[in-house]
Formats: C-alpha cells, structure tokens, sequence
C-alpha cells in the first residue's frame, strides 16, 4: 500500500519510494522524514480527494496524490476514523 | 563593517528576528518560503555588524529555484572575509526538522572557518505551555553555542546580539558525511538530539491539529475560506472608509484655506485644479492601501495561508496551477511585484510559468482607487440585511471575483494547449504552527506600504498631473477644454475609446494609466479640476456621476482596468524573473487585446440590459 491509502488517525512505516520518483524529490522527502524505516501518521483526510495532511515526528505536512502515493508504507497501524 | 549571517529552515522567525534585531522592516508572515531576497541591516546593539537575511531553505542541497538563490549565496558569503559569524536559526516547537538543516550548516562553517551560533527561537511558546527543553546539553553536544530566543516577546536577543560580535571559536563538523548521499544518517542524528534533548509531549502538535480539522474540514474548511476571502475584500471599504473620510474633509479643509490666499491666475488654478484636484484625488485611496496590506499580513502570520493553499490545491490543479500558487496570487492583490517574488515558492517550473500569467490579472491595489472611484460613481451606497452586505463592497467582491476568474482561466486555456516544461515536481507544503499575529510588525509593514505607494506612484502621478495641467489648461487659460491643447490632441484618440461609450479625457486617463494605474485617478481629477472652474472641490465621483457617463462605459472600464497590464514595474520585474522579455512583452499585448475586446463586449451587454 502507499501512504495515500492511509487512513485518517492511522499510521504506517515508509518502505520505499517508486522507482519513477525523481532523486532530487526522493532526497528532500528523506530530509523532511519520509525515509524508509520512519513511521508517518496521517492526521487529516479531507474528502473530494484534496491534499492530505500527515505527520513526521512534530512537523506536520500536506502531500497530495502525486506524491503520497509514489511512497510505499507498511502495514497500517491502528483502526481510524 | 562585520556581517553576521542568518539562516534557517522556512518559517523558522527568522525574518521576525531579523527585524527585532535591525529595526528594519521586512515582511513577515507564517508561511514556508516568504523571504526571496538577501535583506540586510546594522545591528541595533552594535551599529559596527550587520545582519543579513537569508531565504529560509530545507537543505543545503537544494530542488528549488528559490533555495538555490539561497544556498548559493550562503556559500558566496561564507567566502566573503567580512562574514564574521553565521547564525542558525532554530524553531524549538519543531526541533528535529530544524535540527536536519542545522547539522548541515554546522559542517559548512566547518569547511568554510566560520564561527556559528544557533538561536534556539519560539522558546516563548515553550514557556506557554510549560514545556521546555535543555539547552546546555544541546550545546554540548552540537559543539557551537545555543542562545533560547523569542524573536515575538524579544528575550535572548540582547545576548545573541553580543555573542554574534564576540563569538570567534570555530565548530567542528558534527558527521564526516552529513552533506553526502545518505540523509538518513542526518535525520537519525536529529532525531536522537531532539529526543534527547528537545521538549517533549504532543501538545502543540495536537492543539494544532485540532484547528486544521476545522479550516480543511471537507464543509467548515470551504466555508471559513470562502467567510475570511469575503471579509477581506469587505473590510477594505468598512475598516478604511472613516479614514479616507477624514483624508478627504482635511484635503477639502485644505484647499478651503489655502485657495483664497493665492492671487486669482495660473498659481491658484494649478493649485486647485492639479495638487487638490489630481493628486487629492489618489492620496483619499491610501487608507484602503493599508487595510489591504493589514488583513493579508494577519493572514500570513497566523498561519492561515498555508491551509488557504491546501484547500486550494485540488481547485487551482483544475486551471493548471498547485496550491502553492496560492501565496503569489494572493500577495498580488496586495501588489503583483511582491506576488512575481513569491512565485519562486512554486518550485514546479511549469506551475511557476503558469502562476506568472494569473498574477498581472489579480486585482492589486493599485486597481484599488480606480476601482474605489468607478464603483462609487454608478454603485449606491446602501446595505442590505440590516447593514450586514453593503451594495460598494459587494461590488468590489465581484470586480475582485472577476479578475481572479479571468486569471484562471487563461491558465486553464494555456495549460490545455501548451505544453511546454511538462516535467514536474509534486506538492508537498508543511503546515505552520498557528500563531497569533504579532501587531507591530504587522502595522509596520502596512504604513511602510503605503508609504512606499505614495512615494513611488506619487512621483509619476505628479509629473503626469503638471504635464497634463499645462495641456489642459494652455493656450486659453482654462476657459475651454475642449479648445485646449489637450482638448485637441484627445479628440485624436476619441474614436478608439467611443465604442465602449467614453469621450476623450476619459481616453487621455487611460492612456496615461500605462504608466500605472492609479495615475488614471489623478489625471481625471485634473482634467475635472480644468473643467469645473470654481466648483471643482467636489469628489471626483460626483465629477463622473455630473459627466452623463452611460452606466454600460463605466462598467466597461471596470472590465478593461481588471485585465489591462498598466504597470511598467510589473513588466520589468518579470523580465528580471524570467530572463528575457518575451514573457512581458506576451502578456502586454494580449492582456492589452483581451482588455479592449472585453471592455466593448461590456458596454454592448450592459446598455443593452440597462436600455
């Protein structure tokens, strides 16, 4: 799964990125948290699929679906809302 | 003179800092990536030391055009001899991400042999809510001194403006191999030290994911952004509407006691007709200019914008733009110069590209006083709902509504058809702690706005008013306009402005507003002046009201200010921008093509409707 199929209130470990992400975007997300082995929660999914807000540690971003779901992630963590 | 550098991650407070630190006055707001130049200024503890601010970056290895701008000059100036110190800053409520750039820094100093001192910012907020975090054990660690500092509240400032002069011991490099491939490494190593030693608990996290579900909430979140948008364009008549009263009973008093000290002549008639009458008539707008600047900066320091660009993206992605395109479109209500700066945010190039053609079609404010005047004249000035909507800032909302729409869609239609830079980079935006908005700043900004308003338009505005004076007013001493030199050089221009329903001082105004704007205001209020003799000290809305102007051409000129790019500053900024000016020189032409059409189209629909 990536981390845009993540549910509201639920978290997951980053796996990896797909292999069509560009290195440079590859690198910041690592610098910014999403780097295999971190654990990502998603703490806002608004409807009409606009971006999602997820926290890294005690930074919070949004990414949309061009980029949430080029990260693949581990088994969610916890049920949701 | 020593320089001390200041650096951060984005929305670190460190342009807030900078300005408590220089006096000086830079824009400040609560989004990633607001500073897009190097500002500098002497240090109010020791005038000797100067601070210069740099554009916050994520990285030293840099994705963006704007963070290369950055990082190139940071390299650039820890070369430079005069560099004394270098200060990192810091945001304590999100440790671990300044940390990540922080480390970097620390390795570049070390490479380069420039003292560093980290400014551990926002400790205020920790204070708040009795959390905190140690200092002296983070020092220890990273090598280099930390300074807790509260850029708002001002503590620890006088300390790190000490340090920065004295402070001479270099850093070590913290990791061999922090600026290599591996940023893992790098985020492991934060990580630790924010554990270790950073506050703990999920406090302000929290309290700011409360607000988030309610301002991007599906429903609530639409409608707070649709509510705040309302109120923004609301208050620029209700908040500025006594104070351009006041501005205008004092020009009146003015001239009622200045006019009948001057011999009756040329002195008294340039007087009456060219400062009260040309350059009264603009200065009355100013006070909205203020409003304006007021409500967007309470907007970008509290945290607002950020979210108003999320809930945003999915909208904007429709006409070819990204949330992000958000921030320019909105500062170019203020001024599109500012927005043209801020478009370096979007760090997709297409998108940049893109946002550069909606910005010249936001209603900035130097559309403001034409607007103010042309919806005073044909719009009442009356409420609805117990004086809850009123009819002028209703209006206003629409005029403003349609010049973002036409934005827009001009994206759309250049994004449909053109494809060119099609590579792209995806969103990812962080989100801001909310914060209230510190007032002084804020204030600040806002005068120093219209100052710069009156001073830059004020001087073209009095060189086009004199020329136009002299015109006007010779061969026959103002005793026929018509007859005058202006008179005959306007009945030239008269049939490429008659078919959207106005005569030729209406078409001298709009030929002199492509100089900017706003001069279209002064130089009918001088050509009234001219014409009204001995009655001119009544508003120039009552001028136009008394001309017969046909509703259908002042609505026609709503339309033709709301598309036409009148702003050589505009123009030349986006040459700088872009490298060339194609760009400029596109956008000109066609806007100026688009404009005349739509007036015309305007004065046909209208007067027909209107009968």
């Amino acid at each position: 799964m990536t981390l845009w199929d993540l549910k509201q209130g639920t978290s997951a470990t980053v796996q990896s990125f797909v292999s069509s992400l560009e290195s440079s975007y590859r690198t910041r997300l690592s610098e910014l948290g999403f780097h295999p082995g971190e654990s990502i929660s998603c703490v806002l999914s608004p409807s009409l699929g606009a971006p999602k807000l997820y926290r890294v540690n005690n930074s919070v971003y949004s990414l949309d679906d061009s980029v949430a779901s080029l990260i693949e992630v581990g088994t969610q963590v916890g049920t949701g809302k | 003179m020593s320089k001390t550098i200041l650096i951060g991650s984005p929305n670190s407070g460190k342009s807030l800092l900078f300005n408590r630190l220089t006096g000086l006055n830079q824009k400040v707001a609560n989004f990633p990536g607001i500073t897009v130049n190097i500002n500098a200024g002497k240090s109010l503890a020791h005038p000797s030391n100067e601070f210069l601010d740099f554009p916050g970056a994520y990285s030293l290895q840099t994705i963006s055009g704007e963070e290369k701008v950055a990082v190139d000059a940071f390299y650039t100036a820890l070369n430079d001899p005069e560099t004394s110190t270098v200060v990192c800053v810091v945001d304590v409520t999100r440790l671990e991400k300044g940390l990540i750039f922080a480390l970097q820094v620390i390795n570049a100093c070390a490479e380069h042999k420039k003292p560093l001192i980290i400014a551990a910012n926002m400790i205020d907020v920790l204070e708040q809510h009795s959390m905190n975090m140690d200092i002296a054990k983070l020092e220890k660690a990273l090598g280099v001194p930390v300074i807790a500092v509260s850029a708002k509240s001002g503590s620890g400032l006088e300390q790190l403006q000490d340090r920065a002069i004295n402070h001479q011991q270099l850093p070590s490099a913290y990791s061999s191999d922090i600026i290599a491939s591996d940023e893992s490494l790098i985020h492991r190593q934060a990580q630790q030290l924010a554990t270790d030693f950073g506050p703990k608990g999920d406090l302000l996290i929290n309290a700011q994911t409360k607000l988030d579900e309610f301002f991007l909430h599906s429903w609530f979140g639409g409608l707070s952004f649709l509510v705040i948008m309302y109120l923004l364009f609301q208050s620029i008549f209700t908040w500025a509407a006594p104070v351009m009263d006041g501005v205008e009973g004092t020009l009146q008093l003015m001239a009622e006691f200045i006019l009948p000290l001057l011999p009756a002549g040329v002195v008294s008639d340039f007087t009456a007709d060219a400062l009260f009458g040309g350059i009264g008539a603009f200065l009355v707008f100013v006070p909205q200019i203020f409003v304006l600047t007021l409500v967007v900066g309470m907007l970008e320091d509290s945290g607002y914008l950020a979210r108003a660009a999320v809930i945003c993206h999915k909208p904007l992605r429709l006409f070819g733009l990204t949330g992000k395109s958000f921030i320019p479109m909105l500062s170019s209500v203020a001024c599109a110069i500012p927005g043209i700066y801020a478009a370096r945010t979007v760090d997709s190039p297409r998108k940049r590209w893109l946002t550069y053609l909606a910005i010249p079609l936001m209603p900035c404010s130097a559309r403001l006083p034409v607007y103010s005047l042309l919806i005073a004249a044909f719009i009442p000035a009356s409420n609805m709902f117990g004086g809850l909507i009123g009819w002028q800032g209703l209006a206003m909302f629409g005029i403003y509504v349609f010049g973002i729409v036409c934005g827009l869609l001009v994206t759309a239609l250049v994004s449909k058809t053109n494809k060119a830079m099609q590579s792209d980079l995806p969103f990812v935006l962080e989100m801001p702690p909310y914060r209230l908005p510190s007032w002084r700043p804020l204030l600040r900004n806002a005068w120093s706005r219209s100052k710069h308003f009156v001073t830059k338009a004020g001087k073209v505005i009095f060189l086009v008013t004199v020329v136009i004076w002299l015109l006007g007013y010779f061969p026959n001493q103002g005793a026929d306009l018509g007859e005058s030199w202006l008179g005959t050089m306007g009945q030239w221009i008269e049939p490429a402005f008659a078919p959207f329903g106005l005569d030729w001082k209406y078409g001298v105004a709009i030929l002199t507003s492509f100089l900017a704007r706003e001069v279209f205001v002064g130089t009918l209020g001088t050509l009234f002046g001219i014409e009204g003799g001995e009655e001119n000290i009544i508003s120039l809305a009552e001028h136009i009201q008394n001309s017969g102007l046909p509703v259908g051409a002042g609505f026609a000129l709503l339309v033709f200010f709301s598309i036409a790019l009148q702003c050589v500053s505009t123009l030349a900024v986006l040459r700088k921008e872009t490298g060339s000016w194609r760009l400029p020189t596109q956008l000109f032409v066609s806007y100026s093509i688009l404009a005349y059409a739509a007036a015309w189209l305007t004065f046909v629909i209208v007067q027909a409707v209107a009968g």
